[in-house]
């Protein structure tokens, strides 16, 4: 079979329309030596999670393993990073691709329009989120308290999501006005079979705990349970709502990016290093 | 997070090329140590009408433009290794310390031979 590889305005022209209808895609550019290299295959993803490859290398096992590579870089797996990698060609050596992943514009639900919601939303919008915030009382989920808001929606609490999607790409986080609401909201979030990047809820020790106990006794996967960030928030002992907000956020940075949370200077230790360094030449000398 | 700056740059590549300028575009595609831009970073070379994007502002770019100048020329694409770990005791603002492959394409639609 003879190879079909995408020219990179090809490849331009189907990453622009992916990301429009918020489609994931991946793209892999075959490297030198290979004599066709700069030659594209692109890969995308449906929304309902099913793989599009357009273009492809002529080779059956090479192709698969290249779709392979794809649908784990697109769930963000360690050894499937944007960079190079290698693979082996059926009938030669192996060759070398060049991953890039182009993911939709990544969604901020906020459910609860109060006072924290506020600065989180415009957090979210300097992130480069797509935010929504839903409510279901009228005089605050209003355009005027969210300007940065791509859409503020006024929900019936009895069925939270009804008319909002919920995709791999959403974020939700919980800041309602009672614990009422957010079981009513988890409950939700984990009684559907879809995906989701990130549920973070606010509350106190004894709020959160209620909340899981009441998941627990109800029977839910209790993985699915654990992977709810509750109380959220990173500890910058936040006081008022923008901090809050601020810690919201790091957080989902934090599990977006994988870091350590912890300050770069005390992980650094730049200054000391360089007293300790110096210090040590001066002993030394005086030896 | 979401990279707009691509967007623009990919907007940018795809008017060029359906206006059929020849454009050249690099791409960072390995980094070691510290470097100016990531992985994914791009850069577009139309050598009448500019850049658009950036792979490392001060740092190392002529190379690049260098090589863009060439694959220009002969079509044929290129991989550049950017050395920025020279002189790292000077206080040039282009020192940082690290090396960058930068791979470098025409964007100029190719013929379809089969």
């Amino acid at each position: 079979m003879t190879a079909t590889y995408l020219d990179a305005p090809a490849a331009t022209e189907l990453i622009l329309s992916a990301v429009e209808t918020g489609e994931a895609v991946v793209v892999l550019v075959l490297m030198p030596p290979s004599a066709e290299a700069g030659g594209r295959i692109v890969i995308r993803r449906a929304p309902d999670g099913t793989l599009a490859r357009v273009g492809g290398s002529g080779d059956d096992i090479l192709d698969a393993a290249l779709q392979d590579l794809a649908r784990n870089a697109m769930e963000g797996a360690e050894d499937a990073q944007e960079g190079l990698h290698s693979l082996g060609a059926d009938d030669g050596p192996e060759v070398r691709f060049f991953l890039e992943v182009h993911r939709p514009q990544p969604e901020l639900l906020i459910v609860g329009a109060g006072h924290i919601a506020q600065p989180l939303c415009s957090v979210g919008a300097l992130m480069g989120f797509r935010v929504r915030v839903l409510d279901d009382r009228p005089e605050f989920a209003t355009r005027e308290r969210f300007p940065e808001a791509e859409e503020v929606v006024r929900i019936d609490m009895a069925d939270p999501f009804g008319q909002v999607p919920l995709t791999p790409e959403t974020h939700v986080v919980l800041v309602t006005r009672g614990h009422k609401y957010d079981y009513a909201c988890l409950r939700q979030l984990l009684s559907r079979d879809d995906d989701i990047q990130y549920i973070g809820m606010i509350g106190s020790r004894r709020r959160v705990r209620a909340a899981f106990t009441e998941l627990v006794e109800e029977g839910f996967d209790r993985e699915r349970i654990a992977k709810i960030r509750a109380p959220v928030g990173l500890d910058l002992r936040a006081e008022t709502p923008a901090e809050i907000a601020v810690a919201v956020a790091a957080e989902i940075v934090l599990l977006w990016r994988g870091g350590s949370a912890q300050p770069l200077a005390d992980q650094e230790r730049i200054l000391p290093r360089f007293f300790e360094a110096v210090e040590g030449v001066k002993t030394r000398d005086k030896d | 997070m979401i990279r707009t700056e691509d967007a623009a740059l990919y907007r940018a590549l795809d008017e060029k090329a359906k206006a059929g300028r020849p454009c050249a575009l690099a791409t960072v595609v390995a980094t070691r140590g510290s470097t100016p831009r990531k992985v994914g970073a791009k850069m577009l070379v139309d050598p009448e009408e500019g850049l658009v994007g950036t792979v490392g502002g001060g740092c190392g770019e002529g190379e690049v433009l260098e090589a863009a100048d060439e694959v220009l020329r002969t079509g044929v694409p290129q991989m550049v290794r950017i050395d920025l770990t020279k002189d790292f005791l000077s206080w040039d603002p282009a020192v940082c310390g690290g090396i960058m492959d930068v791979f470098v394409e025409t964007i100029i639609k190719r013929a379809t031979d089969e």
